[in-house]
């Protein structure tokens, strides 16, 4: 719009001298020359001829008809698709709020953590999963021995590996070949347990019944009964190996499993290693017994005896070492917590939906809705400032490209 | 309660009433033949009669929004075109002066005419708008896009410029 200087007070007294001639009003004496202009104006305005008057009243009378061949007159009905991109932004965005929303929770909440394990603690849980086993696999295949395979409470549960000290190695791929023959493995698992604090006493005696029913042992225990923190009690178990997965699962059966893991140590190779030099000393054994019975002077048979004692202890330590070895392959280690807790989510219900967890997951629900209704807000709003400013400037170009026309070609 | 779609069709019947020959007057000035006025015309009343329940008192008169609509009707046809309207020089006759009006009546309304078709198409519209369509300056600034001061203003240089080419030697 072009600026224009304001009109001076006798412009702006023509001006309304103008506009009182077209009511047909009385102007001042000094302005009838504009009087005459505007009858003189009005009377040059060229007029309809009869046919097109006679026309047109007949179209305006029959509500313009459209002909047969002509399509009808499409409104703004059309333009209703540019609406479709701004639909589609706003739905995505909102898709990923709620996914960022949703990952951001899980990780980050440790109550809903426990939601989401708690039916596969209360379920008779295979103890390995399915990517354990290649995991063990691959520790078995690992000459160091060393490799670990973790799970924290893992919310599905696979097909169960073969549960017995001697793994056989499950095919994965990537892995190394291992090495043919029976596996010694060393199990060691922790758990934590949370249970409502009114059975807490219930469940330390639980655990000492679990251990008794799989042939384990409580190697030490220490229970602290606090009515005020709820209570913790902490257990070292030594479970049989081949039944320590059913053991676990037994286990996690007494309360909501806040966090569980398992450990996996090959110790093949040392195994192996003092089975081999067992093996030796045994052979020196009987060859120095098969000296000593050559002997023929009292030095000899004294130095053959010397040799023989030496002999007899290293067998009996190598012994020992491959006892020690068996023991930890055959019974698995198992640290074991159990905590008291008042009215924890999940925990203190056993994992039931109650009331309260209804009126905190609305609660949430709401956090969320509000979260989205803010993004999305901080979104349409500049996208919509943005479209009204474009609307606008094209409203705006386009009035200034029809008066483009007003202008000498 | 009013049929809404009905109640609008009776006030366009009043508005076609009030506003045919003006607007009329104002087109067929503006495009500068009388075919291409009646296509005008008719097209911006139709267009105005499909439109009728979308007419939102809020932004301006009815006048005002008919004149709108008829106005973009004529700029594109002039941009069609592409050629300027001869404003007077294809004016039909019958604007003359009756017999028996009075010679100096009919000079001054001759040069008026003639007055008329020398202005820019710009100020040629604003007086046909002003002059010829009845607008008040609210409904000007409707229809140009602009201020009710400014359209006001833009009509007074208009009319100053006729004034002069009206006492221009000829």
């Amino acid at each position: 719009m072009r600026h224009l200087d304001p009109l001076t007070p006798d412009e702006a007294r023509e001006l309304d001298a103008l506009d009182r001639a077209l009511s047909g009003l009385p102007v001042d004496p000094d302005l009838r020359a504009f009087e005459e202009l505007v009858a003189d104006l009005r009377a040059t305005a060229p007029e309809m001829s009869p046919a097109f008057a006679a026309r047109l009243e007949h179209d305006v009378a029959e509500g313009f008809p459209q002909p047969a061949e002509r399509p009808p007159l499409r409104l703004r009905r059309p333009r209703r698709w540019v609406l479709l991109p701004a639909a589609g932004v706003l739905a995505a965005a909102l898709v990923a709020l709620v996914v960022v929303l949703g990952n951001g929770d899980s990780q980050t909440s440790p109550s809903s953590v426990a939601l989401n394990d708690t039916p596969a603690s209360k379920s008779a849980a295979p103890p390995v999963t399915a990517e354990a086993a290649p995991s063990a696999a691959g520790a078995a295949a690992d000459s160091a021995g060393a490799v670990t395979a973790q799970r924290k409470a893992a919310p599905a549960l696979a097909a169960p590996a073969p549960a017995t000290a001697a793994i056989a190695p499950a095919p994965a791929p990537g892995a190394i070949a291992p090495a043919p023959g029976p596996r010694k493995v060393q199990r060691t698992a922790a758990l934590a347990l949370e249970t409502p604090t009114d059975s807490f006493d219930a469940t330390t005696d639980d655990v000492v019944q679990t251990v008794d029913r799989f042939g384990g042992i409580v190697a030490s225990s220490t229970i602290g009964s606090d009515d005020a923190a709820g209570g913790e009690a902490s257990f070292d178990l030594r479970i049989p190996t081949d039944r320590l997965d059913d053991a676990l699962a037994g286990l996690s059966k007494l309360g909501h499993v806040a966090s569980r893991s398992q450990n996996l140590e090959d110790i093949t190779g040392s195994f192996q290693s003092a089975q081999d030099r067992l093996t030796d000393a045994r052979a020196e054994r009987r060859g120095l017994l098969r000296a000593l019975s050559r002997a023929t002077t009292q030095g000899q048979i004294d130095s053959l005896r010397a040799r023989l004692r030496a002999n007899s202890s290293a067998i009996s330590r190598l012994k020992g070492d491959l006892a020690a070895l068996r023991r930890r392959a055959d019974l698995s280690r198992v640290s074991l917590t159990v905590r008291g807790v008042k009215d924890g989510a999940g925990a203190a219900t056993g994992g039931h939906w109650s009331p309260g967890d209804a009126a905190r997951d609305a609660l949430r629900v709401l956090e969320v809705m509000a979260g989205v209704a803010l993004v999305s807000l901080a979104i349409v709003v500049p996208l919509g400032l943005l479209g009204v400013a474009v609307a606008l400037a094209a409203r705006g170009a386009r009035r200034r490209g029809r008066e483009r026309a007003l202008d000498p070609a | 309660m009013a049929d809404p779609l009905n109640t609008a069709t009776e006030s366009f019947d009043a508005l076609y009433r009030s506003s045919a020959r003006d607007l009329y007057a104002y087109v067929r000035t503006l495009l500068g033949d009388d075919a291409s006025a009646e296509d005008v015309t008719a097209l911006a009343f139709e267009r105005a009669y499909r439109r009728r329940a979308s007419f939102d008192p809020g932004r301006g008169s009815q006048r005002g929004w008919l004149f709108g609509i008829a106005r973009n009707a004529a700029l594109d046809e002039l941009r069609r075109r592409r050629r300027s309207a001869p404003l007077l020089g294809e004016l039909p006759d019958d604007h003359a002066a009756a017999p028996d009006e009075e010679a100096d009546l009919a000079v001054r309304r001759t040069t008026v005419r003639a007055a008329l078709a020398t202005l820019p198409a710009r100020e040629r519209e604003l007086v046909a708008l002003k002059f010829h369509g009845g607008l008040s300056n609210a409904e000007l600034a409707t229809v140009l896009g602009t201020s009710e001061s400014n359209a006001g203003t833009r009509v007074h240089r208009a009319v100053a410029k006729l004034r002069e080419a009206c006492h221009a030697p000829s």
